[in-house]
């Protein structure tokens, strides 16, 4: 990751003032770019459109509940970190955030505010590791197909 | 009726307003409780942040002067402090709201007779169950301005709640309740209609009934109506229902704007 980089961390909640609450939190501390919107259909628009480290989603939201907007922003951006702040804490959402959207993190609400930045600088630094190891695989496997051509022009050349 | 048995027949009343509205508020805790958990979250994630921000203030005035390089840090911690008491302001005022609606609805002052206004008596139960509206029921108010009127507010505001709950358990999936108010001659008017699933012409003319319920169709609750219309009729009030199966249902009440000696006892 380039120093010069910013991470990214999207917010999703259908109420304004826990958007607020953390932007202000957010902003006060890290230099993250922080994105929020109420809105889970514009939230993918926002994933479609910009490269996003972290993504925060409520449960609760009318339309598409956390689990579902997480399991496409999956689709979308995979190597997002995904995390589910809910005030409906139970076993079986959980499990379900889990298996079916990847989830990195599960917060309850209310927050606490330690406890929130940990788990999202923790949640750059995975995506950054994993985008980084992506890169990596790329190049290994671009290096492979090269050392391939290679060999297949050396018993060419030879035999 | 003697006296004595008139006063015998309000207080059972009372008591089987009383231990509904219970059934009522219990059923509505863990939603009010989360209702009260997003501002609440807010104010303690603001809290917090108000005290990281006064300790970086505190520790950029510590020697007396502000460097000019440190007044985008002054900018940014300002900035965060106008937000977070914008957002204070807003979690304040709902978790006052709530509160408020919890003890409209729930404070056991049920011998006063008072005059209300019955949009607030709306208000307020529309308040405590905004957690079972709001992600599919579009709740429209259409609230003509109404004198108050005289009556045990106790148990109005337990009908009230009684035919929004009834509104609400009969849609499934998303629609629309509507509530109105009106003044008439003598008398004002609430309606609450839904676009649920309506009740059966068969049926309609039971719902009032003791002990008649439709669990499987999810209309109507039992008790809920019949003790609805007990009430109206001892505030000397009509309760009238129209529906169409699969259409939705219109339940309207009409109270007279004081109650004279023939009316409660």
């Amino acid at each position: 990751m380039p120093e010069s980089y910013v991470p990214a961390v999207l917010i999703v909640d259908d109420e304004e003032m826990v958007l607020t609450a953390l932007r202000s939190f957010l902003q006060l501390e890290t230099s993250f770019r922080v994105l929020t919107t109420t809105s889970p259909a514009g939230a993918l628009d926002v994933i479609r459109k910009d490269s996003v480290d972290v993504i925060v989603a409520d449960f609760m939201m009318p339309a598409m509940d956390g689990i579902e907007f997480l399991k496409r922003a999956r689709e979308l951006r995979p190597h997002a970190t995904r995390i589910l702040l809910t005030g409906y804490a139970d076993v079986q959402n959980a499990i379900r955030a889990i298996n079916e959207a990847g989830l990195y993190h599960y917060l309850e609400k209310p927050w606490d505010n330690d406890r929130l930045l940990l788990v999202i600088r923790n949640g750059v630094e995975r995506s950054s590791l994993v985008n980084e190891l992506d890169s990596r695989i790329s190049a290994l496997e671009a290096a492979n197909v090269e050392l391939f051509e290679m060999r297949k022009r050396l018993i060419k050349a030879f035999l | 009726m003697t006296a004595t048995e008139a006063v015998h027949g309000r207080d059972a009343m009372a008591d089987a307003v009383n231990a509904a509205k219970m059934a009522t508020l219990g059923a509505l805790a863990a939603g009010v409780a989360h209702e009260l958990n997003t501002p609440m979250g807010a104010l303690n994630s603001n809290h917090d942040v108000l005290k990281r921000a006064l300790a970086r203030l505190q520790h950029i005035l510590a020697d007396e002067v502000v460097e000019p390089s440190e007044l985008n840090e002054v900018r940014r911690v300002v900035a965060a402090i106008h937000d977070v008491l914008q957002v204070n302001d807003l979690a304040v005022a709902r978790m006052v709201e709530l509160v408020n609606s919890l003890r409209t609805f729930g404070r056991p002052d049920r011998a006063l007779i008072d005059r209300v206004d019955l949009r607030e008596t709306l208000e307020s139960a529309l308040t405590l169950l905004a957690h079972r509206t709001r992600d599919r029921i579009t709740v429209v108010r259409e609230l003509e301005p109404i004198p108050p009127v005289q009556c045990y507010p106790q148990e109005i505001g337990q009908v009230v709640m009684n035919l929004l709950v009834n509104a609400i358990q009969a849609i499934d999936g998303a629609g629309t309740v509507t509530v109105r108010t009106r003044a008439l001659e003598s008398a004002v008017q609430i309606d609450v209609e839904d676009t649920g699933i309506g009740i059966p012409e068969e049926f309609l003319g039971r719902i009032f009934e003791p002990g008649f319920t439709t669990k499987g169709s999810r209309v109507g609750m039992g008790l809920g109506l019949l003790l609805t219309r007990q009430v109206v009729e001892r505030h000397r009030g009509r309760i009238g229902v129209r529906s169409t199966s699969g259409k939705g249902s219109l339940f309207t009440v009409s109270l007279p704007h004081t109650l004279d000696s023939g009316g409660v006892p």
